[in-house]
């Protein structure tokens, strides 16, 4: 039942963001503070590029709406199609079935979905580090990561809990796992004991819902050596061979998103919740304010190219895939993240 | 000079400002105390409002969620026990969907995770309908995981019911026994009938009322963009206001309270009362602002400070009237007192019949110009007679003025001396006297006296002895059988003043000899041609006037050439200062020593003048008599 109302609201969204693009057309000629980041081509042949957002419309996509809003992408040529949203190995799925050209996926997903007869390539990186913490109650007797042992621990039933079941793995930590779709409301009702969440969502939703911080136990699992980056944008490796330059086009277009969005927090935040309400989802300002911020602390990471995959990064998940999860077919680097 | 600032003001201003302050003071303080107690009795007044507010919604929410529970239970008994047939089961359904308004939806659903089948009965148009779900996986939906796992009932947050009638419910699930955990039985209520329970339930001015689940989301609120979207805690996030948090802690916590909030928020500077719902944990708060719980004291409180300026307006004119009426008599009487005081005695003082005070003042100031007019008409008798004695003592100074030779070059036309007299009287007569004078052709008198006293007798005295001496010189030789015949003179006469010290010289203007005498008097100096002074200071005798048989000396000094005698009375070395210092002997040789030539004039001045300023300001004063004599030369 639940599935259903997301997916329809997800269908609505679409319907919206859709629409974005048209209204872009509208800007065209319009000076932006990025536009003279990257060669920019004519407007009047746009490539339309299906995008297939991982989750609703939240300030955790912020850049690519402000890219659209702000028609960065028809500067850069594209003509970019949102399309509804869904989890990780679902939106794999549509590209494997070709109903989109580029999904949004964290970095074991995209190693870990390289499978199948279909290989997907890293065009670009959005977060440089891992958001995910393991949240328990003190109350219910769980003050350190020992205390995990036992406990019930609900995991994402989507393509983000590969990096809390490496952790499980290589912390022998004896749980049992409780496949949770997206409610926080499991942990707050203590049926289960530990929860995984972003920080830049979940983590501030437990707050909102009048968890308090001292209550907590929070392992962050960036810290404890399970630094897996994020979000990053995949295309199949045909589509990437025959469209490198709408590759790199697109990854321009949506960092110059980013970088206006963290320029103008206010209008971004603006943008977002607009979409939000327009689409009856449930929004605060205060939540997307923290999870703009987040983002850019996600994003903007010092000694890293933003939008780019590190080579150490790539082969840190690879190696702890392949130690405490499970065999993955493990391409070299420049092969996951051409550079051409 | 703050009685002189007050004697400024009109007894009316006085009166007004007493009355004003007065006033002022005892209405801030009943005030005060008024608002004290009203605000009291207004906040126990709403508060218990407030109160009542929420335990209606409480009590209608709780109602209907009781009822859904004990349905669920019966519900659940029925799927547990296996004698109930499916229809039997689905007619319960049927019936409660349609004739219970508080059920929205009912779901049944199967705990076979690899065959997952749920049944939605809803009611669309009035008419029963039912939705058989099969291939959705309800596993992770809230209503169905969480009293799973839990193993007990559960009531979910708001949620869209896309199954039913796409309304956001709660749902109250519970699992069910067979075999097991057989399955999740859920009664869905639609949130917009519990919203309408708490938004309906303002009817307090000022008020308002909200709803919250049990994770801090409004789920009612007369602000509709906040309901769903907004918790508690991410307002206290987005207004920086720690209070709503504490009120979001309290409220989830099943607490009863009271808080004021004073920040702008939703709930910006009002009071709340919270109070949670016993059947699913949520919690009901009902709001009033601060400005309109107060509200009408704020117009009390305006209304009596209006009746005041009003009430004090009032008095106040009252007062100026009165004070003005009051305080007419008074101003004739100043008015009459004025012109008394200028001199017409014959005016009229009014009669008044204003109070016994004002017509006692009035007889008052009648006796007090009968008695100042008797007053005055004896006060000009006694000037006239007064001003007729003193022009005859001006007219006895005048002549005794007369008496004393006039300054000349060359007194009798001698060429071979110069003398300069001065005499200030300190009155109008003096009791000093100086003279010279021929006895013959060869010799030439001088004397300087003073009588002991002032005024009209002493006067007289000296006039005597001025008038006596002249007369007897040519009979005697020496100055001490003159000064003996005025002694006697003096001793006979008997008069109140016939004390008096005298000098008296004769010079041979042959043979440059001084012959003097000494009679109790002020030292002789002889100022030398070459600055040299010198002081004769030995006395003859005592003063005259006292002893009849009196033995009086002198002594003969030969003058040089130049040699300037210099005579004066003890109302030179007597002078006194401001400071009461004695101009002295001192202050006299002073002066010599600043002469730089010989001439009478100039000597007799040069003293007068330093006595002057020695005693300029001093309230004590006496004659001051100076006489200066230079002999050029004996004529041998």
């Amino acid at each position: 039942m639940r599935f259903l109302r997301m997916t329809a609201i997800c269908f609505a969204i679409a319907l919206l963001l859709l629409s974005l693009p048209a209204c872009n057309s509208k800007q065209e000629g319009k000076v932006s503070d990025f536009e003279q980041s990257e060669s920019g081509v004519p407007n009047d042949e746009l490539f339309v590029l299906r995008f297939r957002q991982k989750w609703h419309p939240q300030a955790q996509f912020a850049g690519i709406y402000m890219a659209i809003d702000k028609g960065f992408y028809a500067q850069y040529g594209i003509d970019l199609r949102l399309q509804p949203h869904a989890a990780d190995s679902l939106v794999f799925r549509t590209l494997y079935n070709k109903n989109t050209d580029i999904v949004q996926m964290d970095l074991i997903s995209g190693i870990m979905e390289n499978k199948d007869g279909l290989r997907v390539v890293n065009i670009g990186q959005v977060s440089q580090n891992s958001s995910q913490l393991l949240i328990g109650k003190k109350n219910r007797g769980i003050n350190s990561i020992a205390d995990f042992n036992g406990k019930k621990i609900g995991l994402w039933c989507s393509g983000s809990h590969y990096i809390s079941r490496i952790f499980l793995a290589k912390e022998k930590l004896d749980m049992e796992i409780v496949p949770v779709n997206w409610s926080i409301n499991l942990f707050t009702s203590n049926a289960i004991d530990v929860t995984n969440a972003m920080r830049f969502n979940e983590y501030n939703q437990l707050l909102q819902a009048g968890l308090k911080e001292e209550d907590l136990f929070v392992a962050d699992l960036s810290a404890l050596g399970y630094n897996i980056p994020d979000d990053g944008f995949y295309v199949s490796n045909d589509f990437y061979n025959e469209h490198k330059d709408i590759c790199k086009r697109f990854m321009a277009a949506t960092m110059d998103g980013w970088h206006y969005a963290f320029a103008h927090p206010e209008e971004a935040l603006d943008l977002v919740l607009r979409l939000m309400r327009k689409n009856n989802i449930p929004a605060n300002r205060s939540h997307q304010s923290w999870m703009l911020n987040e983002m850019k602390m996600l994003i903007l990471v010092p000694d890293k190219t933003p939008g780019r995959l590190t080579k150490a990064d790539y082969l840190r998940a690879v190696s702890l895939l392949q130690e405490f999860y499970q065999p993955v077919k493990a391409y070299p680097f420049e092969e996951f993240c051409p550079n051409d | 000079m703050i009685n002189s600032k007050r004697e400024d003001k009109t007894l009316a201003y006085q009166l007004i400002t007493f009355v004003f302050v007065i006033t002022l003071i005892a209405f801030v303080v009943i005030t005060t105390f008024t608002q004290i107690l009203l605000r009291r009795h207004i906040s126990k007044t709403q508060l218990d409002n407030m109160k009542h507010l929420a335990h209606e919604s409480i009590y209608l929410i709780d109602g209907i969620l009781n009822h859904v529970e004990q349905n669920l239970h019966m519900l659940c008994i029925m799927l547990s026990d296996r004698r109930f047939s499916k229809e039997e089961i689905e007619s319960v359904i049927s019936e409660a969907i349609q004739h219970d308004n508080s059920v929205h939806s009912i779901t049944l659903a199967e705990n076979i995770p690899a065959h997952q089948s749920a049944l939605v009965f809803f009611k669309e148009n009035g008419k029963l309908k039912v939705n058989d779900i099969k291939d959705i996986n309800y596993f992770f939906g809230d209503w169905f995981q969480i009293p799973l796992m839990l193993k007990k009932s559960y009531w979910t947050e708001p949620w869209v019911d896309s199954q039913g009638s796409s309304e956001l419910i709660i749902s109250f699930s519970a699992p069910y026994e067979r075999d097991g955990i057989g399955g999740i039985a859920s009664y869905g209520v639609s949130l917009k009938e519990l919203q309408s329970l708490v938004i309906d339930s303002q009817c307090m001015e000022g008020g308002n009322s909200f709803l919250i689940s049990a994770n801090g989301t409004l789920v009612a609120h007369d602000d509709m963009s906040l309901v769903m979207n907004h918790s508690l805690f991410s307002l206290a996030d987005e207004h920086n206001e720690p209070k709503l948090r504490e009120l979001g802690y309290n409220m989830i916590a099943g607490e009863t309270g009271f808080m004021h909030i004073t920040r702008s928020t939703m709930l910006k500077n009002s009071w709340i009362f919270y109070q949670a719902l016993k059947s699913n944990g949520w919690s009901v708060g009902v709001s009033v602002r601060r400005d309109v719980l107060y509200k009408d004291m704020r117009i009390l409180l305006l209304i009596n400070v209006f009746s005041a300026i009003i009430l004090f307006l009032v008095v106040a004119y009252i007062i100026y009237n009165r004070a003005h009426e009051l305080t007419k008599p008074l101003r004739e009487l100043s008015e009459a007192a004025l012109r008394i005081g200028g001199g017409e005695f014959d005016t009229h003082i009014p009669d008044s019949d204003a109070g016994l005070e004002v017509s006692t003042l009035s007889q008052s100031f009648r006796f007090m110009q009968e008695s100042l007019f008797d007053y005055i008409q004896s006060l000009r008798i006694t000037t006239d007679e007064k001003d007729k004695i003193r022009g005859d003592v001006i007219y006895a100074g005048e002549v005794q003025t007369k008496l004393i030779p006039a300054n000349t070059d060359h007194p009798f036309g001698i060429k071979d001396l110069r003398a300069y007299g001065i005499l200030e009287p300190a009155g109008d007569v003096g009791g000093d006297l100086y003279d010279y004078f021929m006895i013959d052709e060869d010799r030439f008198c001088f004397v300087i006296a003073d009588v002991v006293g002032t005024g009209i007798v002493a006067a007289m005295t000296m006039t005597m002895a001025s008038t006596l001496l002249p007369s007897l010189a040519p009979f005697y030789n020496k100055s001490n059988e003159l000064l003996r015949e005025l002694n006697s003179f003096l001793c006979k006469t008997d008069m109140e003043s016939n004390f008096v010290t005298a000098l008296l010289g004769i010079i041979n203007l042959k043979t440059g000899v001084l012959q003097y005498s000494n009679a109790g008097h002020m030292p002789l100096y002889i100022r030398k041609l070459d600055g040299e002074i010198v002081k004769r200071a030995e006395t003859h005798s005592t003063a005259l006037g006292v002893f009849e048989d009196l033995s009086i000396g002198f002594e003969e000094i030969r003058l040089n050439v130049g040699d300037e005698i210099i005579i004066f009375t003890d109302g030179v070395t007597e002078a006194m200062s401001r400071e009461d210092e004695f101009f002295g002997l001192g202050g006299l040789e002073e002066v010599f020593s600043a002469l730089h030539y010989s001439n009478p004039e100039n000597t007799a001045k040069s003293i007068v003048s330093r006595v002057h300023d020695f005693a300029e300001g001093s309230k004590y004063k006496d004659d001051v008599t100076v006489l200066v004599i230079d002999y050029k030369h004996p004529r041998a």
